[in-house]
């Protein structure tokens, strides 16, 4: 009777939560959740019209993103096949065994031809230059700017403007600009600011805001090869750049003190700034009316250069693996191929991802198709990326601690902060036997 | 602090038997035990793994083996200023967030605990606010303090005060939230208790004429203390723990609770066995704070 | 208990009644106000000052239910007027419902791990109360040799902080195939919520006298008979209590949700905030998702609400 109940009972248990089947036909893609995951979903509905093999995009909130996915890894999980992951993730997937090697598949499928070479470079090949592929260039991103076209064109702020500054009010030519530009239309009494900017230090969002100024003013975080970043990181260029960063702090809207790619983008839909930093892969909603009042009057521009002429963005986007505890690991090869033909990457783009296939990013097609393509296409070519080591996390870390307090609270000079950031960078280097 | 050792040292005192169905032993044993060895048999895994890689150098996102570190994490954390600064927060949160629920949450209890129409509508309708996720509150909460176009300083006419920008502010603004959040659950424990208050208590005080102070102090309090102590335990050890509303709201180095820098520890940075040192020492605190509130409840219970 | 009122107690009524509208009004004006915008339509969603009078429309509920994408252009009129009404409302919106190869209307994540939610939330409720409140009744009524101690590891069970328990948790599931199971999630909810329902019951069922009970083992009742029949009655409230608690917690969990489950046993809290993802969330659909996941556990306490305050009746014989 005992014996009886009980095998009952595990048979009910069974069917109520029983494990389903590792169809083979199935594949299931992880990102975040977001508007280009729902274009690669709609990508993907065709792979399956077109093969029968049924491809999921899963999501979990960008927030979670990262922990979700190495939470996975860690434990050998095989629930994803896929994973579209950020680009300073190489380092700790790569060694740690959790992505497939694609390096014979880059040169038998020729990727290196047909993707745009900065895109291979960052989302691609781990450690650098070193020829060896861990993943496909799949979303491109960078950060690029908008700004309310109809303050900009308004002939009385253009009067004005010009009257004080001495030259047109227009898409900033220089940070120089952007600066004058943020302080021209920072007017708290009249709900105005000037400029939104990323301040968020939960993760990586401040720190990438930070090295729009670093890289375009000709500052480098460090060397990428030999770990060396005192009297990089710390430069006079770096220094010139973080106050330009802290300065840009004051014109932003109230509150500014945690702001991602959320705050920015209401910057402009809420009529709070004139001109707003975020990643191209959002810029999408700004164009809708939908959930943008101002989407008339929404234009946008690249990173402007720095006082040296130098001109780069940050880095964002992400490439697509394979994961090594994928049990359909030939099936994700296949989808691969498929993935990088030229009509898929166009149909890509053609949903809104932001494709990395040279020959589309290429074509009048694609520069026109939105009023940010061409900027997007610009800054692809200029782009320079956070460290990609196992240990970013921890360097990132450190830089949240140390240029917070500087930038929105406005403690001590950027000169401390960056030696004293150099110092922590070092010791964490030589905690990892990186550099000598 | 070794659940098994005890488990082997446990002699079981006899009760005397009853002469039909189960006895009091068996009952006993039958109503504890399974509680008893379930939770050993669920926690027992998570302790002695983060215990175990507390003295490593163990990287969960990576397959490196771990290598024994000795008490080389717990020095790095207990020497890093930083730590200590978290730990002055995470007090000086408890205390604020814990103290306003109890004050919010009694204070509603005793206004509801008359006879009132629509009593449990009101009562589930007060109950709402800690029926929502934390995500979800921080989520709102972010929305209705925003300086330009919250709810919040629009309603009581605040202008653009910075109410999560602020440094000196923050916390308070987090703690507001987790107050309106919580002090439903200290309301309804303090419902219960007080309700449990006899009538003729208070009925003979009236003939006394005793002041409404003396009653509170003397009657009610002292009643309602066991389950109003048992409230407090519990809202302080998930205000020790709490994250998902620091996190959201707030990331000022003045609202970087415990919790935040271990999460980042643990699933940023990856730093497993140094974040499994830092739960320990976390853990010890949590420990020696409810052990305090623990003994002092058995003194009120004695009363 | 229609006893005279004097006055000054009249007015002292009175003003209680006043203060606790006043607070009831603080405390639902954000959920009044989340549950208004459930049913805006996207572009009043964050006004100020928020507007009260609108339409009610049921878009952000279809939205919340299916997969979106962002309209590149607008659709045609033929399509437009092909599709359905809930499909305009999406269109409305400047998004499009995304079908799968097959060309059906893809569902989103909402609607199973709303299910996934009931069914974990609901079974670990039950588990947790019904075992907190027989060991608790164990530890009131019975000698237990290190009964503090025994009860301080109980509670002592709920201290570490999560974020370390989730990876060897999460190891220790993979390993005995729980990950991503309800069950999983049931089993874990129920050791979550067996220290604070161990210890909520206790202190109700110490206040229940145990003469009552003594009295029933006299008239012939077996201890089974009277733990059932007299103390399980008299310690409703604090089982409605706890059954709320343990379902509010159950039912809100968010970090082992989002780590121990991939596509089976997904509950909801993790799904509502990835609506921020979008470069401009619609906060009609996040309110829709909240204001539906509150809807069961309101009704869960609404029905529980004469336990909950039905006090305790023996109350007059306490010593």
């Amino acid at each position: 009777m005992h014996s009886k109940m009980a095998g009952l009972l595990a048979g009910a248990v069974m069917t109520l939560f029983g494990t389903s089947h590792a169809y083979s036909q199935e594949l299931t893609i992880f990102w975040a959740e977001w508007d280009p995951a729902n274009y690669l979903q709609e990508l993907v509905n065709d792979y399956e019209a077109e093969t029968g093999v049924k491809v999921t995009v899963e999501t979990t909130p960008w927030a979670d993103f990262q922990t979700k996915a190495f939470t996975e890894f860690n434990a050998k999980g095989s629930a994803y096949d896929l994973i579209v992951g950020d680009s300073q993730w190489l380092g700790a997937a790569s060694e740690g065994g959790h992505y497939v090697d694609l390096t014979q598949f880059v040169k038998d499928n020729h990727v290196l031809d047909t993707m745009a070479p900065a895109t291979v470079k960052f989302y691609s090949e781990y450690p650098g230059n070193s020829g060896k592929y861990w993943s496909i260039p799949a979303e491109g991103d960078a950060v690029g700017w908008s700004y309310r076209k109809d303050w900009f064109e308004d002939p009385t702020e253009m009067a004005n403007f010009k009257a004080k500054y001495g030259y047109d009010l227009a898409v900033p030519k220089d940070w120089k600009a952007l600066r004058d530009i943020a302080e021209f239309f920072y007017r708290p009494d009249q709900k105005r600011a000037g400029v939104a900017i990323y301040t968020d230090n939960s993760y990586d969002a401040m720190a990438m805001g930070f090295e729009n100024a670093l890289f375009s003013f000709g500052g480098e975080l460090g060397d990428f090869g030999t770990y060396k970043v005192d009297g990089i990181v710390n430069s006079e260029k770096a220094i010139a750049a973080l106050d330009a960063y802290r300065e840009l702090y004051k014109f932003t809207p109230p509150g500014w003190a945690k702001s991602f790619f959320v705050e920015d983008n209401q910057a402009i839909t809420e009529n709070l700034a004139a001109m707003s930093m975020n990643y191209f892969a959002f810029f999408p909603a700004l164009l809708n009316e939908a959930s943008n009042p101002n989407a008339k009057n929404t234009g946008f521009f690249a990173n402007p250069p720095g006082p040296g002429g130098d001109q780069f963005a940050a880095l964002g986007g992400q490439g697509i693996s394979i994961v090594s505890y994928s049990q359909n690991k030939d099936e994700a090869f296949k989808f691969l191929q498929w993935f990088i033909k030229d009509e898929t990457q166009k149909k890509w783009a053609a949903l809104g991802g932001y494709t990395c296939n040279k020959s589309v990013l290429e074509s009048a097609d694609f520069q026109n198709a939105t009023p940010y393509n061409k900027a997007f296409y610009d800054t692809m070519f200029k782009v320079k990326d956070f460290w990609a080591v196992p240990e970013y996390a921890e360097l990132l870390s450190q830089m949240n601690t140390r240029l917070y307090p500087l930038i929105v609270g406005g403690e001590g000079s950027s000169k401390d902060t960056l030696d004293a950031l150099a110092a922590d960078w070092k010791a964490t280097f030589a905690k990892y036997g990186r550099g000598g | 602090m070794n659940p098994e050792a005890r488990v082997a040292q446990q002699t079981l005192a006899p009760t005397a038997p009853r002469a039909h169905g189960m006895s009091d032993l068996a009952i006993r044993n039958l109503f504890i035990i399974p509680t008893i060895v379930f939770l050993i048999v669920f926690n027992i895994f998570p302790l002695i793994y983060s215990l175990g890689y507390s003295f490593t150098d163990f990287r969960a996102s990576s397959n490196d083996p771990a290598h024994f570190v000795g008490l080389d994490n717990y020095r790095t954390l207990l020497s890093d200023p930083n730590i200590w600064s978290n730990f002055t927060i995470t007090a000086k949160y408890v205390i604020i967030s814990v103290t306003g629920q109890v004050i919010v949450g009694f204070g509603v209890a005793m206004l509801l605990n008359r006879n009132i129409p629509f009593k449990g509508l009101l009562t589930t309708l007060l109950l709402l606010p800690m029926m929502l996720s934390a995500a979800v509150v921080g989520l709102f909460w972010k929305l209705l303090y925003d300086p330009s176009f919250g709810i919040i300083n629009y309603a009581f006419g605040l202008g653009t005060f910075e109410w999560l920008a602020d440094p000196k502010m923050a916390l308070y603004a987090i703690a507001i939230a987790d107050i309106w959040m919580w002090s439903p659950f200290v309301m309804l424990l303090s419902l219960a208790g007080l309700s449990a208050v006899p009538k003729h208590l208070y009925e003979a005080a009236a003939i006394d004429r005793a002041s409404g102070l003396y009653v509170f102090f003397r009657i009610t309090l002292p009643l309602v203390a066991p389950i109003l102590m048992i409230a407090v335990i519990f809202r302080t050890m998930e205000a020790f723990k709490t994250f998902d509303l620091a996190y959201i709201l707030a990331s000022q180095p003045t609202t970087e609770v415990i919790s935040i820098r271990l999460y980042k520890m643990a699933f940023q940075e990856w730093q497993t066995g140094l974040s499994c040192a830092f739960a320990y020492i976390v853990l010890v605190m949590v420990l020696a704070i409810t052990n305090i509130y623990v003994k002092y409840l058995n003194k009120v219970k004695e009363r | 208990m229609a006893a005279v009122r004097t006055k000054g107690e009249m007015l002292r009524h009175r003003l209680s009644i006043i203060s606790l509208l006043v607070i009831l009004a603080l405390f639902l004006a954000p959920i009044f106000w989340i549950t208004a915008t459930a049913f805006k339509p996207r572009n009043l969603a964050t006004t100020v000052p928020p507007t009260v009078f609108f339409q009610p429309e049921f878009s952000p509920f279809v939205k919340l239910m299916t997969k979106r994408s962002q309209l590149r252009s607008a659709p045609t009129a033929e399509v437009y007027n092909a599709a359905p009404w809930w499909e305009q409302t999406v269109f409305d919106g400047g998004e499009k419902v995304v079908r799968s190869g097959k060309g059906e209307v893809q569902l989103s994540g909402f609607p199973s791990r709303f299910l996934n939610s009931l069914i974990i939330a609901i079974t670990s409720t039950v588990l947790a109360v019904g075992m907190g409140t027989i060991t608790a009744y164990g530890f009131s009524r019975f000698k237990v040799a290190g009964e503090d101690d025994w009860l301080f590891f109980i509670l002592s069970t709920r201290m570490l902080p999560p974020v370390v328990v989730a990876i060897p948790m999460f190891l220790m599931y993979r390993v005995v195939g729980l990950n991503d199971t309800h069950l999983g999630l049931i089993i874990l909810y129920t050791a979550f919520n067996l220290s604070f329902s161990v210890w909520l019951m206790k202190g109700f069922i110490d206040e229940i006298p145990k003469e009552y009970e003594d009295a029933a083992l006299v008239d012939g009742y077996t201890r089974m008979q009277a733990f059932f029949r007299i103390v399980l009655p008299e310690a409703a409230t604090g089982i409605a209590a706890t059954a709320v608690f343990c379902f509010i917690t159950a039912w809100n969990e968010y970090a082992f949700a989002l780590i121990m489950t991939n596509k089976r046993a997904q509950t909801a809290p993790p799904f509502i905030p990835s609506q921020v993802g979008s470069g401009l969330p619609d906060w009609t659909v996040i309110a829709a998702g909240t204001f539906l996941f509150l809807v069961p556990v309101a009704i869960f306490t609404f029905l529980l609400r004469n336990h909950l305050l039905r006090g305790m009746s023996f109350g007059a014989i306490r010593k």
